[in-house]
């Protein structure tokens, strides 16, 4: 449960955003985080972004965590 | 060069340059978990293990704290979200997987702020959301807590089990029977936290500590930086290998609105007792959603179980399989002891990845 995970920005509604991560669609809170922008790559954790990361770290994390996340049982 | 070969020629660099015996507490279970997965673990020479520390809020979340929660939900008929990680956690007697297949007023919460959609439809009757984790789940239990006020929500309240990671780690670096020579420290806490949040680890235990992520290659320049600095080629330091996610200072937001919400008290942490400082609790301003306070539920005092060892698992004084519980009465499917029951839990992790002993 204190995974963060890496995901992107699709939509955002004043403190909400919808997050693609990993191919999954969720809300997220976005207040939190410093001046988010549609297309920002962010770390999300219980349904809050925490912190915004770079597109090129984005892809890395997010093999990283699939694989971590498939293992969980 | 490609990753694999990197980390081989890491792995060699460490074998070759590593005398002596080193104990190093990579102190989260993701990456505890992550070490088994990557091969790491075993690449490792004979002189290096790896302990997991207590950086896992099921496992250390006391009976006291579920004791409470149970007793919400038995005497005063409210409705109870938490991590569904701590369904399978025992209090004294029981867990809350029992109340919930007897009640069905137990919800599983993705995260705390799905508590503010949740207390508006239970049209009145009361939520309490079990607030278990560290550093990195804080800021969302802060924001839902001070959501919850803004809107006047007067149906939702926080049983309050948040922890405070250097408090531990003093506590476990203190000790008499300390025998680590290096930390690994958990990059999620650090990214909200930021890197100088570590930093107490080289400058008063005079032990190198790293921040690094969750990838094979992180994780074994994290190893090679530690056995660099142990073996004296180096100075110890705290060094940030998680530079895309963890600057120094961390989440100004995050950390302005955890002063606001909380303050810091004194917590009791499963197996291990009590710690200074090692809580975080409602602050004055947000009192009034402290659901100890509200239902007049004291905390109760249990006594150890006899048996379990998770409280030396986690402070790195003895490895999963060194419980004589392990694999014998304690499983994932029916845990003794809590390290058992979270997928980020020492124990389950060892169970689940043949327990692969440390040469
Ligand atoms: S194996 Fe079970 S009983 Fe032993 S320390 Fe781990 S959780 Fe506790």
């Amino acid at each position: 449960m204190c995974l963060a995970v890496p995901g992107r920005i699709t939509a955002m509604d004043k403190a909400w955003a919808t997050v693609d991560i990993m191919g999954v669609e969720s809300i997220v809170s976005i207040l939190l985080i410093d001046k988010p922008e549609l297309g920002d790559c962010i770390l999300v954790h219980a349904g809050c972004a925490i912190q915004k990361i770079n597109e090129a770290y984005l892809a890395y994390l997010q093999e990283v965590f699939s694989e971590l996340l498939d293992e969980k049982v | 060069m490609d990753t694999k070969r990197l980390i081989t020629c890491l792995m060699e660099d460490i074998r070759k340059k590593t005398a002596s015996e080193l104990n190093l507490m990579e102190v989260c279970g993701t990456h505890t978990r992550a070490f088994f997965q990557s091969g790491i673990r075993e690449m490792l020479p004979p002189s290096i293990r790896l302990l997991s520390g207590p950086g896992c809020p099921v496992c250390v979340t006391d009976e006291a704290c579920i004791d409470a929660a149970i007793a919400l939900l038995k005497e005063k008929d409210i409705h109870l979200a938490t991590f569904g990680d701590m369904l399978r956690v025992r209090g004294t007697h029981e867990s809350l997987s029992d109340q919930f297949g007897k009640r069905g007023n137990v919800s599983i919460a993705y995260s705390p702020l799905d508590c503010l959609a949740l207390s508006k439809k239970l049209s009145g009757r009361q939520l309490v959301f079990l607030a278990v984790g560290f550093e990195t789940t804080a800021p969302s239990i802060a924001l839902a807590v001070k959501l919850a006020k803004e809107n006047g929500i007067g149906n939702l309240s926080f049983l309050m089990a948040l922890k405070r990671m250097p408090p531990v780690l003093h506590h476990i670096l203190a000790a008499k029977r300390n025998r680590l020579h290096g930390i690994i420290c958990p990059g999620h806490v650090a990214a909200v936290m930021g890197a100088r949040y570590f930093s107490f680890i080289a400058q008063e235990y005079a032990i190198p500590a790293v921040i690094c992520g969750f990838e094979a290659m992180d994780m074994a320049c994290g190893i090679y930086m530690l056995t660099r600095q142990c073996n004296g080629q180096e100075r110890s330091s705290l060094r940030n290998l998680y530079k895309t996610c963890v600057g120094d200072e961390g989440n100004a937001t995050a950390n302005k609105l955890l002063q606001e919400v909380f303050e810091v008290d004194e917590a009791s942490w499963r197996g291990i007792g009590r710690i200074k400082d090692s809580a975080y609790v409602l602050s004055s301003r947000y009192k009034d959603f402290d659901a100890l306070n509200r239902f007049c539920i004291r905390l109760s005092n249990p006594l150890p179980k006899s048996g379990c060892s998770c409280g030396d698992v986690i402070i790195g004084n003895i490895l999963p399989y060194e419980c004589r519980m392990f694999e014998v009465v304690c499983r994932p499917q029916n845990p003794l002891g809590p390290c058992m029951v979270s997928s980020e839990g020492s124990c389950a992790i060892y169970f689940n990845n043949g327990r692969v002993p440390m040469k």
